[in-house]
């Protein structure tokens, strides 16, 4: 796959690969608010969300404004209605003034009292005017009060010019037959035209009253209804966010633990669901170069097993010959022939010993060598290595000890790798211990057993200890110059013991010595995965 | 009479070591360069013993052991199966196949001697 198209195609809008798609068509029946944010692009999701609660502000800043206005409106009404009232009191309390001016004009006749009756009816004039600007709305009875005035006004100038012709008893008689009732229905009139707008502001308090409540419940259950959808959004949104960031954080978790089979599986399919893809198929990519590495590496110990089988035959019929010749075979060889003779089956043997750990190195990396499991006596395996290595100490004039408890029951596993482990830990000790002893020892550890070698040899640098377990290891290479040996026998001991599902280690200090140890169980029923 | 030992080996050699080992001590050899070349060396010159290797062309050696070892006038014959170098697993099949005896390479013409001798005399 090419991975500048991959990366770039990452912030567009990449379909994502057919396996996601697959899974994505039961995830579209999802629907609602989740599956929509799910689908939807992150910017997209939050360029909404914004807006949403842009526009809750909003539609709670115009639901109090509309609430203020009614307010100020049904204010207004109240002020003129107080108008109104106002008016009508006016022209009541005027009517009573030219009541009480008529009595007086007719108690005291003369100009001067009479001018302030005229006067009054200018007034009613004003009056009227008044109460029809303020009320408009009440054109039936406004035009009776209007009528029932004029009629008042008629009566009021004839007793004015009845007293100035000096008729008195009829000034007087018409105002108490004519002016009094009229007052009194005039009364009447404006009371019933009071009465209502008293009634009209009770009913408009009321009302402002009720819009009052209205407003405060619309403006509460808005703002509880926006609280609501910004939680419901906000969880969606951060839902949609928080559980696939967590689902690809646990992938690459086990991508870096080498779990490469996986895939990523996110419902999303906005940028997250891109960065899941872009994962997955940077883990496919990973497992293919990882799967290659593998296979380069099985085909190296393929090669390396081959090869060494192949270098192996023609050297077993050189090793086979001078045995012959030895042994006599062809005749007793001269004495200096028995001396190159034999030079050559010990170079022919080391180079064979090499070659063995060569291929038992990548058998076993190859994952080819499998143990062979069977019963053995501990014992008999320590006997089989000491005699195998006696000559060996004996020509470097070292002690071999053993110490093996008597009586150790028949332990389970493979006896000749675990024959060659300690084989190749004497070997080790014998090689580089020049004067004192090498002693092989046995003790049983719970359900293990734990084989020791003990040797007094120069010992082993604490820096180094970790070091010689790895093939082609040694501690220091001018001691290939003088001893030989290319590194390989320590990495096959430890091989060997973590196929048996054991560990091995070393106690050394520099000069006094070391003591490897390796702790197998003591009945192996099955070969331990290899690591 | 003399002993007769069969060996079955590809590589010449090989078949001269043994030819000579087999000669000092007085045995005499017949040849067989594979597993088939086997099938008939026994059938034809029923020797006292066979040395099988086991990497042999056409036929392997587990193969020819098991064939030879099915015949009931060929059963009795003594087959030491030669394998190169030892893996874990090897010996089980050779003795699955139904050899007497098992000898790794690289052996030590000595010790195959001393096999040899067990079933001889």
């Amino acid at each position: 796959m090419n991975l500048e198209a991959d990366s770039t195609s990452f912030l567009g809008q990449r379909p994502l690969p057919a396996a996601s798609r697959g899974s994505g068509d039961e995830r579209s029946a999802k629907s609602g608010l989740l599956g929509f944010a799910l689908r939807t692009s992150l910017r997209t999701k939050l360029l909404m969300a914004f807006f949403v609660i842009e526009m809750l502000l909003v539609s709670v800043g115009l639901i109090g404004l509309l609430s203020l206005r009614e307010a100020d409106q049904r204010a207004n009404q109240v002020v003129g209605l107080q108008q109104k009232i106002e008016a009508y009191r006016q022209m009541q309390h005027n009517t009573l003034r030219q009541l009480y001016g008529v009595s007086t004009a007719l108690a005291f006749p003369n100009e001067t009292t009479l001018a302030v009756v005229l006067r009054q009816i200018n007034q009613f004039g004003y009056d009227l005017d008044r109460v029809s600007f303020v009320a408009k709305d009440e054109v039936a009875l406004l035009n009776q009060v209007r009528e029932e005035y004029a009629r008042f006004i008629a009566v009021v100038s004839n007793i004015v010019d009845l007293i100035r012709s000096g008729r008195a008893a009829e000034a007087k008689q018409s105002e108490l037959a004519e002016l009094g009732p009229l007052a009194d229905k005039l009364e009447r009139l404006t009371n019933q035209l009071v009465n209502r707008a008293e009634a009209d502001m009770v009913a408009g308090i009321d009302a402002s009253r009720q819009t009052y409540t209205k407003s405060q419940i619309l403006v509460a259950a808005v703002a509880l209804a926006s609280f609501v959808l910004t939680l419901v959004l906000g969880h969606a949104i951060s839902r949609s966010v928080i559980e696939p960031v967590r689902i690809i954080h646990d992938g690459l978790n086990r991508i870096a633990a080498g779990d490469f089979a996986q895939r990523i599986e996110v419902p999303n399919r906005d940028e997250l669901g891109d960065l899941a893809a872009h994962v997955n198929s940077t883990c496919e990519e990973l497992q293919q170069l990882y799967r290659s590495l593998e296979e380069a590496s099985r085909h190296k110990s393929q090669f390396l097993a081959n090869m060494s089988h192949e270098l192996r035959t023609p050297l077993n019929a050189v090793l086979g010959f001078s045995e012959l010749m030895l042994d006599g075979i062809y005749g007793s060889p001269p004495e200096k022939m028995r001396s190159a003779v034999e030079r050559i089956q010990r170079n022919g043997r080391h180079l064979l010993g090499l070659i063995n750990d060569v291929l038992d190195l990548s058998k076993i990396e190859a994952g080819q060598l499998r143990l062979s499991l069977t019963d053995y006596s501990v014992e008999e395996l320590v006997n089989v290595v000491h005699t195998s290595v006696e000559s060996l100490a004996a020509d470097k004039n070292l002690s071999l000890r053993i110490a093996v408890p008597l009586g150790l029951p028949l332990a389970r596993g493979d006896e000749r790798r675990l024959a060659q482990a300690l084989f190749n830990l004497v070997g080790n000790a014998i090689k580089f211990t020049d004067a004192g002893e090498v002693r092989i020892e046995v003790e049983t550890r719970r359900d293990f057993y734990v084989f020791s070698v003990q040797d007094t040899g120069p010992g082993i640098d604490e820096a180094d200890q970790a070091r010689i377990f790895q093939e082609f290891q040694q501690v220091d290479n001018s001691i290939t110059k003088t001893k030989g040996g290319a590194g390989l026998g320590l990495a096959i001991v430890k091989r060997i013991v973590e196929m048996h599902g054991g560990r091995i280690w070393i106690e050394s200090r520099l000069g006094q010595g070391a003591r490897f140890s390796f702790l197998v169980p003591a009945r192996l029923e099955q070969q331990a995965m290899q690591t | 009479m003399s002993k007769r030992v069969l060996v079955v080996e590809d590589q010449e050699d090989n078949r001269q070591i043994l030819r000579d080992l087999l000669a000092s001590v007085g045995y005499e050899m017949i040849e067989a360069h594979d597993g088939e070349g086997a099938l008939v060396a026994a059938r034809t010159q029923r020797p006292d013993l066979i040395l099988m290797d086991i990497q042999l062309p056409i036929l392997d050696g587990y193969e020819a052991t098991r064939r030879i070892k099915a015949q009931s006038d060929l059963r009795h014959i003594p087959i030491i199966v030669v394998t190169s170098y030892a893996l874990g697993g090897d010996e089980e099949k050779a003795r699955a196949a139904g050899c007497d005896a098992y000898v790794a390479k690289p052996y030590s013409a000595r010790k195959l001697l001393e096999t040899i001798n067990r079933y001889l005399t």
